[in-house]
């Protein structure tokens, strides 16, 4: 036990010096955090940058000898104060990102909470070591699992390796790999309309989105709304399935109370 | 659904060609100044456009929404036969429930009430990162903000690099960016997708 105590120092220090990096590389971060609200905007920056330097000095004092039981004690009061700002952010300022490691939007989740509790444990330990981190020995081999676990409570680090293990799962079988059908979909008819000749011959009659679309042997139908000479009409196109040329589309502008058919450009330019 | 399926036929008829054109000068003047003077109605310059509402739908009469919008003002929106209803897909007037949130386009009638041409429910644009991928949903990642899009066999179609949309999503990847154009379920952070926009 006293040699997995003494080997923590090594694992804080490491965790400190990768927080500290992370927030002097992107200072402007600050802002995106609950700092501003809890210490005031002009005073978010200098703050963020003190708790960098900290971070830093202290990360060194762990790492480098000779060891001081004040530095175990340092970093405990240092991780109650991460997770006591991390708890205030997502009860006061929800939408704030935690501002932990590395520059990321993402709003405090309670993965973040859980590693400055990890932390916090981890340094309470690190009270109770007698000897440096360098003559732990196999007590090292802890520090594999502890930062692992901390890998894994870190979402900066998930693209390393939880995307590409949901990536790997989707390989082995896709949820979606039966949605494929012949059925075109709409948004691919409307797409094939607008670029049409027949779409610029009547554009500027038709008033509405798509009323109504419908699917008769082979062709499928899409209607709108028009004004024809300010009468009401109904824009109606015809999208062959097979035929793919823009020219072969054909549209009607027709009075639905009369049921006549008000205008049918016949030549369409493909221009 | 009788009246649906005759208008559909008229219009499948004239579509095709199969009914005869009636002469424009039947029906009076064709000069582009009256076709353009027709619910012609431009906002002021710095005034909001008198043919535009958004909101959320807090009542509706029939088919007279009443629509508070995020601006705090209050309008009434009139639906029509004519109206088109876009609600994940183009649907019917009666799909506009209350608790929706819409956009409308129209005209200003002198009453105050937009008659509706075509109103969007639901309709959500979001630029997002693909986290997961599930049975029950494709897990998005939308500037830090969860959001869980559901999608519905039919309906939800994937455009892969700018090509024609197709109905198979088996194309999409995590950690993949995409445009989801969807609706919205109300008062939740899960949407349904209409298309999907993605590399492949």
């Amino acid at each position: 036990m006293g040699a997995v105590a003494a080997a923590q120092p090594l694992l804080i220090g490491l965790l400190l010096l990768w927080s500290a990096y992370g927030k002097f590389k992107a200072p402007d971060q600050a802002d995106r955090t609950a700092l501003p609200t809890l210490v005031g905007e002009s005073r978010a920056k200098p703050v963020y940058r003190t708790v960098a330097t900290v971070e830093a000095l202290l990360a060194l004092a762990l790492l480098l000898p000779p060891s001081w039981a004040v530095e175990a004690f340092a970093a405990v009061a240092l991780s109650v104060g991460f997770t006591g700002f991390l708890i205030y952010s997502k009860v006061v300022v929800p939408e704030a990102s935690c501002g932990c490691m590395k520059a990321s939007a993402k709003p405090v989740g309670y993965r973040a909470i859980a590693r400055a509790l990890l932390l916090l444990a981890t340094a309470g330990l690190a009270t109770t070591a007698a000897a440096g981190w360098w003559s732990a020995g196999a007590g090292l081999l802890v520090l594999v699992v502890e930062a692992a676990a901390f890998a894994m409570l870190s979402a900066e680090l998930d693209r390393y390796w939880l995307l590409p293990l949901r990536r790997f799962r989707i390989r082995l079988s896709h949820p979606y790999a039966g949605t494929a059908s012949s059925t075109t979909p709409l948004v691919a008819t409307q797409r094939r309309v607008i670029l049409s000749p027949a779409y610029r011959a009547v554009d500027g009659m038709l008033s509405s989105d798509i009323h109504d679309y419908w699917d008769d042997e082979d062709w499928r139908f899409v209607s709108y709304a028009a004004r024809y000479d300010g009468r009401r009409a109904t824009a109606v196109f015809a999208v062959p399935h097979q035929d793919s040329t823009p020219s072969a589309i054909r549209v009607a502008v027709v009075e639905e109370t009369t049921g006549l058919t008000l205008y049918r450009p016949t030549v369409l330019a493909t221009a | 659904m009788t009246a649906t399926m005759d208008r559909r036929a008229l219009l499948t008829r004239a579509a095709l060609g199969a009914t005869g054109l009636v002469a424009a000068t039947a029906m009076g003047s064709l000069a582009p100044e009256t076709a353009f003077a027709a619910g012609a109605q431009f906002p002021d310059a710095g005034q909001p456009d008198p043919n535009f509402a958004e909101g959320l739908i807090i009542g509706r009469n029939q088919d007279l929404l009443q629509v508070q919008g995020s601006d705090g003002r209050l309008h009434r929106i009139q639906l029509t036969g004519v109206t088109s209803v876009w609600k994940l897909r183009p649907t019917t007037i009666d799909q506009a429930k209350i608790g929706d949130g819409l956009y409308a386009r129209g005209v200003l009638l002198p009453d105050g009430i937009l008659a509706a041409e075509a109103v969007w429910v639901n309709i959500v644009n979001l630029t997002v990162a693909i986290t997961s991928i599930g049975r029950n949903g494709v897990q998005l990642d939308h500037h830090g903000q969860k959001v869980v899009g559901h999608v519905q066999a039919g309906t939800t179609a994937a455009v892969y690099n700018g090509t024609p949309a197709v109905s198979d999503l088996s194309m999409l990847k995590v950690g993949r960016h995409a445009q989801v154009i969807g609706a919205w379920r109300p008062g939740t952070n899960e949407i349904d997708i209409a298309t999907i926009y993605t590399s492949n």
